[in-house]
């Protein structure tokens, strides 16, 4: 992602060179000039003819280019420490540059603002919408659907799918799963809650609540369907998420 | 005939109305101030609403006749509503639209389109909400900061009552040193790095002067006038005075000065009265107490 910025910000250096005066209103000329006056005296008396005008252009109506500015520290969803990042000016203005996160590129603040070798090393995010990421998964409940008939024995991969089917793509590495072994079918499972963490980029966990659902190929054997089943409270499968679902849900309520 | 008026020998080029800084209050005003009108009302603001004309001759486009440029600016009007926002140097243009070559003109106002934002001053270490245009916000970008944006720019190009308030009080908090940001002294020092610059073209009067309106002004001499001169009112000097004097001469009733002094101000000038009136009384054989038509009767 910052390597995508530094390509647009190279782009935009060549914009900026051509920058026009800042002229964001009415801009207007006379229908009627005046008559000539003698020079070192006082212009004639105007007419009313003199005052009619005509618009040349109305610069609010126009499309801002982008800002620039140095970020302070990192931001969730747009950068680290000592980035450049190049965004529409009212978003840069209320959300960056009043709260005091982000600076005016000058190339003081540049290097006031650089991230020094000790903080490279330390690395705290691996990307600008990896938190974003963390979020969206931490606030939603997964509808894991196993079979009905058939034994199985929950795997990541059924994680996957299903995390699939909710519109994330992830890979089997970074999904894990309690250490206790979850068997089925046993319809004592059905619409039990559980937790497994999802690592985002090898550095951020997000913990994923994840609800068993039983299913069946033949539809009269399937169970009767609950409205919006996930906005209901759900018994805890495991012993030991027992404790981690009660703290949580003091928390925030699950949606 | 012309030595004999006021204007003098002037006269001769015909008479010359004085001006606001010519007669009664105005005329004290200190140079500081008119140094500020100067720059608020007689300097040529930056071109806003029209786009300025370089060249100092142009081809008329139909007869290719040379003629020279004499820009007369639009007149401008400066609302109320404009002081008490920072509108970047814009302004209200009251004129006409021809709309179609066969109808008559219609009068038309062009008002800038106003939004209510929020600056942030670094020296003050605050945040305002004030009513801006687009452009005010543009200007601030482009000057890396409102501070910059107030101190970098002239009065007549900020145009706004409100802005040279807070430019003045921006100026006199720098003059002590950013006592806004006592809490935080590495940051303070950077603040006074990067804006003391600015205080190199105004002397502290010319500070304490900038940013008035001529009312404002007007009110600022007078209570400094009034400061100067405390009226005293003879009543009170003479009195004590004489008591002063009663004293010296060893005089009992006039008192002692110790526990007078302890006294609040209004017991004090009882105090003084009755000393004055046990005074009268006591010399019962003195003509002046029969005369004197307050004094106490004699029992």
């Amino acid at each position: 992602m910052i390597n995508i910025c530094k390509t647009q910000l190279n782009l935009l250096k060549s914009a900026n060179s051509v920058q026009q005066q800042v002229r964001t209103t009415f801009v207007l000329k006379r229908k009627y000039e005046p008559l000539l006056h003698k020079t070192n005296e006082k212009p004639r008396r105007l007419r009313a003819k003199h005052f009619i005008y005509e618009l040349v252009e109305d610069t609010q109506v126009k499309k801002r280019p982008n800002m620039e500015v140095v970020l302070k520290t990192f931001v969730e969803g747009v950068g680290d420490k000592g980035d450049v990042v190049s965004m529409k000016p009212h978003f840069v203005y209320n959300k960056l540059l009043l709260p005091g996160l982000a600076t005016y590129k000058t190339p003081e603040n540049i290097v006031k603002y650089s991230k020094t070798e000790a903080e490279k090393s330390t690395v705290q995010h691996s990307s600008a919408y990896a938190q974003r990421t963390v979020t969206m998964l931490e606030s939603i409940v997964l509808a894991v659907i196993m079979n009905k008939d058939e034994p199985w024995v929950l795997e990541p991969w059924h994680i996957k799918a299903s995390l699939r089917k909710a519109g994330f793509h992830c890979k089997e590495e970074c999904i894990t799963l309690p250490k206790e072994s979850i068997e089925g079918p046993d319809l004592l499972k059905e619409n039990k809650e559980f937790n497994c963490t999802i690592t985002i980029n090898k550095l951020e966990q997000a913990t994923l609540k994840c609800r068993i659902h039983h299913w069946s190929t033949d539809p009269s054997e399937r169970l009767p369907y609950v409205l919006e089943h996930w906005k209901l409270p759900a018994e805890p499968l495991l012993d030991r998420s027992q404790m981690e679902v009660s703290t949580t849900d003091g928390q925030q309520p699950i949606i | 005939m012309a030595h004999a008026t006021p204007q003098g020998v002037k006269l001769l080029n015909g008479f010359k109305r004085p001006n606001r800084f010519e007669k009664g209050l105005g005329a004290q005003l200190p140079d500081a101030y008119k140094k500020f009108w100067r720059e608020w009302k007689l300097t040529k603001p930056a071109a806003v609403h029209y786009i300025p004309k370089e060249s100092e001759w142009e081809r008329d486009e139909v007869t290719n006749a040379i003629k020279p440029v004499q820009s007369v600016p639009f007149p401008l009007i400066d609302t109320p509503e404009s002081h008490q926002g920072i509108w970047g140097g814009e302004a209200v243009i009251k004129g006409f639209q021809k709309r179609q070559p066969t109808k008559r003109r219609v009068p038309h106002f062009w008002v800038p389109t106003l939004r209510r934002s929020v600056v942030h001053s670094q020296v003050l270490n605050e945040y305002v909400s004030v009513v801006v245009t687009e452009r005010t916000l543009e200007q601030i970008h482009e000057c890396h900061g409102f501070d910059h944006y107030l101190l970098k720019n002239l009065a007549c190009d900020l145009r706004s009552a409100l802005a040279l308030k807070m430019k003045r009080k921006i100026l006199k908090s720098l003059q002590l040193g950013c006592p806004a940001l006592s809490a935080e002294p590495n940051h303070q020092n950077e603040v006074l790095k990067e804006y003391t610059p600015y205080l190199a073209s105004y002397t502290s009067e010319e500070i304490d002067w900038y940013g008035h309106t001529y009312l404002e002004a007007i009110r600022k001499l007078q209570n400094q006038l009034r400061a100067a001169e405390k009226v005293l009112p003879h009543k009170v000097e003479f009195r004590s005075k004489l008591i002063e004097r009663l004293r010296e001469a060893g005089i009992s009733e006039a008192g002692k000065k110790d526990p007078r002094d302890s006294i609040s101000h209004s017991d004090h000038k009882d105090a003084d009265i009755d000393a004055l009136t046990k005074l009268e009384s006591s010399a019962s054989s003195s003509w002046l107490s029969k005369i004197n038509p307050f004094g106490k009767k004699e029992t």
